[in-house]
C-alpha cells in the first residue's frame, strides 16, 4: 500500500523547500518538489534605474550572488551596446570562478556530508535523523575534520573573491564592462597566493573525500538520474586568444548532442501559484509551488555542474546522485585550473569603466552559466527605466513544477528510487541535494507586458 | 592581503573590538564564570547571504561561533536533520533561555503563507508565526541584516510579499544588526558583549553604538579629495565618488576601518560608491546606486 512522505523543511540547501513522496514497496511511485517562499524580485525591478540592477538582483541570493550580477551586466551590456575588453571579461570571469569554488567547497562539506558522514552528536546542529552511515570510524573522523578545515578555504574564495569586487557575499566589482577596479600586482599576488592552498586542498582532501563516500554508497550511481536531459548557456567560453576554458552553450537529449537556441526556452505556470493575471495566488486550485516551470523545446533538462561535465567532455561516467556530487567537486577542481590560466593573462593597470548612458529604449538579454546551472536575465528598458525584468535560475529548472503529466526534473529523478525505511527517508534528500538546490532563487514571477516577444509564455 | 591604507592605532583598535570582546567572554566561558548560551538561528524570507557572511568570519571564525561560543541549537542552513525533527528541534528550545538570531524578513501577506519554514506536527508553520512564537519567548532577539530589521530588499517596492522587520511583529526589543549582508564581526562582536555585560549600548535606532555610530564619510580614505572638490565621473577611479551617488554621507557603519572578508576590501577601496546597505531604508532610499547625471548637469 503506497504511503505519504512529507519532508519540510528540507535543511542544508538554500531556501525553503518540501518533497512529497509516495511509498510503495520500498520506491518512489510519485514525487512533488515545492518551493515554499516568494518575495517577488521581477515586481520590485519594475521602474527602477536599470544599472542598479547589478547590485539589486544580487540580493535574490546570498550564496551565489555574483551570479545574478553577472547575468545583470551581460543583459545591460547588450540593452547599451557594450562589448567589454578581453581584460574585462578575464577579471569579470575570474571574480566569477571565486564564487564557483565558495560555493561548491560548501555544498559538499556543509550541505552534503552529513547525509553521509556522522558528525559529532554533542552539538545540537549535528544530531542526526538516520542512521545509514557506512564509514569505518578513522574515515569518518578524517571527513570531520575535512568538514571543518573547509571552511577555512570556502572563506578564502570569498576573500579572493573581495579582493576583485569589495566584498562578499553582494560584490560590487562586476558591472558592465568587466570588474570596477583595475587589477594591481600586489592583488593578482595575493589571489595567485590563496588560491593555491585551496587547489591543494581540493586535490588532498575534497577530490578524495568525495571517492570515498561513492565506494561506500556505490547504489547511488544507480538512482537519482531523472530524463538525462543536459543543458548549459556557457561560462569561461569563447574568448578571442583563449578560446573556451570550459564550456560552449550546448544541450544533450535522446543521446544526441545539439547547439543550443535560446529561442526555444518557455516557461509555464501551470502547477505554481500564479494566476492568470501572473500575480502570486496560494489559494489557485492544482498549484503546489511557487516555483514555474522552464522548459526547452517543451522539455525538462537539468542544468549545473554534472550537466557542464558532461556537455565539455570532461566526465561522462553516469547521470546519478553519485556522478551528480561527484561531477561537483572535479568542476571544482577545473575552475581553479581556469582561474589559473586567467591569471597569467592579466595586464596590471588596465581601466575597463566609462561614462554609461541609458537609452530610452532598449532590450538585453544575458544569459550564463553559474554555480548550479544556466541563469538567465532578460530586461527592457523604457524611458531610461526598468519596464520588465525575467530572471529564470538553475533551480528553476532543477526544481520547477510539472506540466500536464510531465514533471520537473528533480521530481523525476526521485521516481523510481528506492527508500529502505519509511521512517527515515534519507535517499530522498540525498537526491535532492545533488542537484544543490536553491529556492530562494528560483521562485520568481512573469510580470505581463512585452515578455511574449521575449520568452514564449506557455 | 592589507590594501592601499594604513591604519592609525586607534583604528586599529576599533576593529580588533570584536576580537577583543569574544576571547573576554571566551575567558570567562572557560573560567566558569558564564555559560554558553544556546543560540537559534531562525532563517525568514530573504537570501541566506547572513549565514553566508557568518561564515566567512575571522577572529572568531564561524567554527568558533559553532563550536566553542554558543550552543547553535538551529540553522535551516546547516541543520544535519530534515522535516518534522528538525522542526521538533527548533521548537522543543522554548522554555530554556536562548537567543534569536534573525536573518530574512517576515512575509506578512496572506497571513504569512507566502513563506513557510516546515511543517510542525503535520501543520505548515509560517515564517510569521515562528517569528512570534520564538521571538517572545526569547532572552535576546538580534535582527541580523536589513531584511530582519526592517524588511530591507525583501520588503522593496511595491512589497509584493507584504514583508517588514521582526520588531513589527513582536511586542519587544531587538538589537538591529543592519547591513546587507552583516558583517560577521558586528554579530560575533554583539553576541560576545550580550554573554558579557548583556544588552550593548545602542543608537536610537537599537543599533549597538560600537559598529554604528559614526558615518563612513567621517572615516572616508578619500575625504581630503571630497574636502578639494576632486571628484571621480566613472567607478574605477581613486578620487571621491560623491558626485556617482555614494551614500557614505548618510551610513552610519564602520566599513572604512574594518572592511570586508578578513579586512581585505570593501566597496569604497573597490573603487565604487557606498550604496548605503547599512542605512534604513536601503534600498527604495539609496536609489540610483549609481548615477553619471550628476556630473552631466555641470
Amino acid at each position: 500500500m503506497a504511503e505519504t512522505i512529507v519532508i519540510n523543511p528540507v535543511t542544508r540547501i538554500n531556501g525553503f523547500m518540501e518533497i512529497v513522496a509516495e511509498i510503495g514497496k520500498n520506491t518512489v511511485t510519485d514525487a512533488r518538489t515545492k518551493g515554499m517562499m516568494f518575495r517577488g524580485f521581477e515586481k520590485m525591478l519594475t521602474g527602477r534605474g536599470p544599472l542598479d540592477a547589478v547590485y539589486f538582483t544580487q540580493r535574490i541570493c546570498g550564496i551565489c550572488s555574483t551570479a545574478h550580477s553577472m547575468a545583470a551586466s551581460l543583459a545591460l551590456e547588450e540593452a547599451l551596446g557594450i562589448v567589454p575588453s578581453e581584460q574585462g571579461r578575464y577579471l569579470r570571469d575570474l571574480l566569477h570562478a571565486c564564487e564557483f569554488l565558495q560555493n561548491h567547497l560548501r555544498h559538499l562539506y556543509q550541505y552534503t556530508l552529513p547525509d553521509y558522514v556522522k558528525l559529532p552528536e554533542g552539538y545540537p546542529l549535528f544530531k542526526t535523523d538516520h542512521n545509514d552511515y557506512r564509514l569505518p570510524a578513522e574515515v569518518n573522523e578524517r571527513m570531520v575534520n575535512d568538514y571543518f578545515e573547509s571552511l577555512e578555504y570556502s572563506k578564502n574564495a570569498h576573500k579572493m573573491l573581495a579582493i576583485l569586487g569589495g566584498k562578499a557575499p553582494h560584490n560590487h566589482g562586476v558591472f558592465i564592462g568587466g570588474i570596477t577596479s583595475p587589477i594591481t600586482v600586489d592583488m593578482i599576488i595575493a589571489i595567485k597566493s590563496i588560491l593555491f592552498g585551496i587547489e591543494k586542498f581540493i586535490t588532498e582532501k575534497m577530490l578524495p573525500d568525495v571517492y570515498e563516500i561513492a565506494a561506500y554508497y556505490s547504489e547511488y550511481y544507480h538512482f537519482g538520474g531523472g530524463y538525462g536531459n543536459l543543458l548549459t548557456y556557457g561560462c569561461f567560453q569563447h574568448y578571442k586568444e583563449l578560446g573556451t576554458l570550459y564550456v560552449d552553450p550546448y544541450i544533450y537529449t535522446n543521446e544526441q548532442y545539439s547547439h543550443f537556441d535560446p529561442d526555444l526556452i518557455t516557461q509555464s505556470d501551470e502547477y505554481a501559484w500564479f494566476n492568470e493575471a501572473n500575480d502570486p495566488d496560494r489559494e489557485k486550485p492544482e498549484a503546489y509551488s511557487w516555483i514555474r516551470a522552464p522548459r526547452y523545446n517543451g522539455v525538462p533538462f537539468e542544468v549545473g555542474p554534472l550537466a557542464r561535465q558532461w556537455l565539455s567532455g570532461e566526465y561522462r561516467h553516469g547521470i546519478s546522485v553519485m556522478d551528480r556530487t561527484i561531477a561537483r567537486v572535479l568542476e571544482a577542481k577545473k575552475i581553479t585550473q581556469i582561474m589559473n590560466t586567467l591569471l597569467e593573462n592579466l595586464i596590471p593597470g588596465v581601466t575597463m569603466q566609462q561614462e554609461y548612458e541609458v537609452p530610452t529604449q532598449a532590450y538585453g538579454r544575458g544569459l550564463i552559466d553559474t554555480t548550479r546551472g544556466a541563469l538567465g536575465h532578460w530586461l527592457s528598458i523604457e524611458d531610461k527605466k526598468i519596464l520588465f525584468y525575467q530572471i529564470i535560475t538553475p533551480s528553476a529548472w532543477n526544481l520547477s513544477t510539472q506540466t500536464g503529466e510531465k514533471k520537473g526534473t528533480a521530481e523525476q529523478a526521485l521516481m523510481g528510487a528506492p527508500v529502505k525505511d519509511q521512517n527515515m527517508p534519507v535517499e530522498i534528500g540525498r537526491i535532492i541535494r545533488s542537484f544543490d538546490p536553491c529556492v530562494s532563487c528560483a521562485t520568481h514571477v512573469v510580470i505581463p507586458g512585452k515578455m511574449d516577444k521575449i520568452i514564449q509564455v506557455v | 592581503m592589507e590594501r592601499k591604507h594604513a591604519l592609525c592605532p586607534f583604528q586599529e583598535l576599533k576593529w580588533k573590538e570584536t576580537t577583543q570582546l569574544v576571547s573576554r567572554a571566551m575567558e570567562e566561558i572557560e573560567n566558569s564564570k558564564r555559560s554558553k548560551p544556546n543560540l537559534v538561528w531562525l532563517e525568514l524570507n530573504g537570501c541566506t547571504g547572513n549565514t553566508i557572511s557568518m561564515m566567512d568570519g575571522q577572529d572568531p571564525d564561524f567554527q568558533y561561533l559553532l563550536t566553542q561560543m554558543t550552543n547553535f541549537i538551529y540553522s535551516n542552513s546547516l541543520l544535519a536533520a530534515q522535516g518534522a525533527q528538525a522542526m521538533d528541534q527548533l521548537f522543543d528550545i522554548i522554555g530554556d533561555e536562548y537567543i534569536l538570531a534573525v536573518e530574512g524578513a517576515v512575509s506578512r501577506k496572506d497571513n504569512g503563507l507566502y513563506h513557510i519554514i516546515g511543517r510542525h506536527e503535520g501543520r505548515e508553520i509560517t515564517g510569521l508565526e515562528a517569528a512570534i512564537r520564538l521571538g517572545e519567548r526569547a532572552t535576546h532577539i538580534i535582527s541580523v541584516g536589513d531584511c530582519a530589521s526592517y524588511g530591507g530588499v525583501s520588503a522593496a517596492r511595491p512589497n509584493p510579499a507584504d514583508c517588514t522587520g521582526i520588531s513589527d511583529v513582536v511586542n519587544r526589543k531587538v538589537i538591529k544588526l543592519t547591513g546587507c549582508p552583516c558583517h560577521p564581526d558586528w554579530f560575533m562582536g554583539t553576541v560576545a558583549y550580550l554573554i558579557l555585560y548583556g544588552e550593548p549600548p545602542l543608537d536610537d535606532t537599537d543599533r549597538p553604538l560600537m559598529f554604528y555610530g559614526i558615518t563612513i564619510h567621517d572615516r572616508c580614505p578619500r575625504r581630503s579629495y571630497y574636502d578639494s572638490g576632486i571628484f571621480a565621473t566613472k567607478l574605477g577611479e581613486e578620487t571621491c565618488m560623491f558626485m556617482l551617488g555614494c551614500r557614505g554621507p548618510v551610513t552610519q557603519i564602520d566599513c572604512p576601518i574594518r572592511k570586508w572578508n578578513g579586512h581585505v576590501n570593501w566597496p569604497i577601496g573597490d573603487d565604487t560608491p557606498c550604496i548605503g546597505c547599512a542605512q534604513f531604508g536601503f534600498p527604495d532610499a539609496m536609489e540610483p546606486f549609481i548615477t553619471y547625471d550628476t556630473m552631466r548637469k555641470e
